[in-house]
């Protein structure tokens, strides 16, 4: 049984498609057959328990009740990796509380994975955001996530102003999410179901529907090229590394 | 999965090569067999297409996405039709761009429908590395090139094969000038011009392009049979 991983999905800023990404992440690992569970901190109504809503939650991440319900239950749960979609703006606060908690220094001597996906927005003060992420976010992997929702033209950050904020968190990597045409997102979003059920032409109760051959074919080919970036990280590697477990035990 | 249906796009990335021609061309050869048709006219600047057959064509265009929905949700359905598509040589990258994107070629064979594309071969070397790029994108789609003797002897054809059905080009014979403005005229229906008195050409010219339009239809209908052999061949493959 591989250890338990958390991966934290949060933007210092609202509307950069933070809850978009926590989806990607949701239906790789459900394709991959990794059992799931994952918390949405926009309380009191989740967007992220809207579209996957038999394995997700709502919480409020600041509350020890809720606390507990998380991170209590991390040895025990059924689901070995559990995705939390954080509140726009929460971010940093939330990694410090972690940090509070001592789930940081759980993850330090190797006793849960742990991970952090920063997705960022286009201006150039999201870069001082990973400045402020950097300060907390320890030993955690983390993942900066350009997410191009808007405007292919942005991210036209001078390259060494970039790479000096970059360097901040040492073994960060960077994800690409591309562009997904306006209306292909829309129709997803009044379908309100998983990206996957949509390409099967799906709906949220699983029968079939009648969605856009089109609009499917631009998320199956975008989707595709979000899981080639998770793929490109080893992200399953990482929240499961049970052939490694296994050898290492073997070795011994 | 047995193939039922056509999708044939007619295609070049240079101008006035004749594909408005091959269109109309297999448009009548559908209908003299009885068969239901659709026409997409890609063509904002001319819709040639639309005019040629008012009843079985209209414009459609794919820089907006509004519009691929209407053509490609339409090229999917599965109404019996066979469907013919004269792209315009300005739209020839969007098209053949949303179609690798959204994967058409394999959800087509999935429903029953052959995709095949025409590409009407010109010696540029424009021409010859986009008949090489849709080899290499559409691997599921029946490529094949036409030979429109009109715009001189066939010099490049190695240079435009493809496997399978594509391994034999269509051939579209010269038509004598004269006969060439008479079904330039718009509206011009190939159909409709058997039930007119001799299109006021007289006998001769009109026997001429009743043999022209037939050695066309040969081809066409030998096109066909290539392409469901083929994929009679790839299914016996794959059981054995």
């Amino acid at each position: 049984m591989s250890k338990p991983a958390v991966i934290l999905v949060g933007a210092d800023k609202g509307g950069v498609g933070k809850t978009t990404v926590a989806r990607t992440l949701l239906d790789y690992f459900t394709a991959h057959q990794v059992p799931i569970r994952a918390f949405d901190t926009e309380s009191p109504r989740g967007t992220l328990k809207r579209f996957h809503p038999n394995i997700t939650e709502v919480v409020d991440v600041t509350e020890v009740g809720d606390q507990m319900k998380i991170f209590d239950t991390l040895g025990n749960a059924a689901a070995n990796v559990t995705v939390i979609d954080i509140r726009a703006g929460l971010l940093s606060p939330t990694l410090r509380a972690l940090s509070d908690i001592g789930l940081l220094d759980s993850a330090k001597k190797g006793q849960i994975t742990f991970a952090v996906f920063h997705i960022l927005g286009p201006s150039i003060a999201s870069l001082e955001e990973i400045a402020e992420t950097a300060n907390v976010v320890g030993d955690a992997n983390y993942f900066l996530v350009k997410n191009f929702i808007n405007n292919t033209t942005f991210f036209e950050w001078d390259p060494s102003t970039y790479n000096s904020y970059f360097k901040r968190i040492p073994g960060a990597s960077e994800i690409t999410v591309p562009k997904l045409n306006e209306m292909a997102c829309e129709q997803v979003e009044v379908a309100s179901t998983p990206f996957v059920s949509f390409v099967a032409n799906k709906d949220s109760r699983g029968e079939p529907a009648n969605y856009s051959f089109v609009l499917r074919g631009y998320v199956r080919h975008w989707l595709g090229n979000v899981w080639g970036e998770f793929d490109r990280v080893q992200l399953m590697d990482l929240v499961t590394p049970k052939a490694d477990n296994d050898v290492r035990q073997a070795a011994s | 999965m047995s193939l039922r249906n056509f999708i044939t796009i007619v295609a070049s990335p240079r101008p006035r090569v004749g594909k408005t021609l091959v269109a109309r061309l297999l448009a009548d050869f559908h209908l003299h067999n009885g068969r239901p048709i659709a026409a997409f006219d890609i063509n904002p600047d001319d819709t040639a297409l639309t005019q040629f057959l008012p009843d079985h064509s209209a414009p459609a265009e794919v820089a907006e996405i509004n519009g691929q929905m209407a053509l490609f949700d339409r090229l999917v359905a599965d109404d019996g039709a066979q469907k013919i598509v004269d792209l315009g040589h300005p739209s020839f990258k969007p098209f053949f761009a949303v179609m690798k994107n959204i994967g058409l070629a394999d959800e087509l064979r999935r429903r029953g429908i052959a995709p095949v594309i025409l590409f009407v071969a010109t010696p540029d070397a424009t021409s010859v590395e986009a008949f090489a790029a849709l080899r290499d994108d559409f691997p599921n789609a029946a490529l094949i090139a036409v030979h429109n003797e009109i715009l001189g002897e066939a010099q490049h054809r190695d240079k435009f094969t493809a496997s399978g059905p594509g391994s034999i080009p269509v051939h579209v014979a010269a038509l004598a000038p004269g006969l060439r403005k008479v079904i330039d005229r718009r509206p011009f229906s190939f159909v409709d011009s058997r039930n007119t008195a001799l299109l006021g050409i007289g006998l001769e010219p009109y026997n001429e392009l009743q043999r022209w339009l037939r050695r066309v239809y040969v081809e066409f209908r030998e096109l066909e049979l290539r392409v469901l052999l083929s994929d009679l061949q790839s299914s016996l493959n794959v059981q054995s």
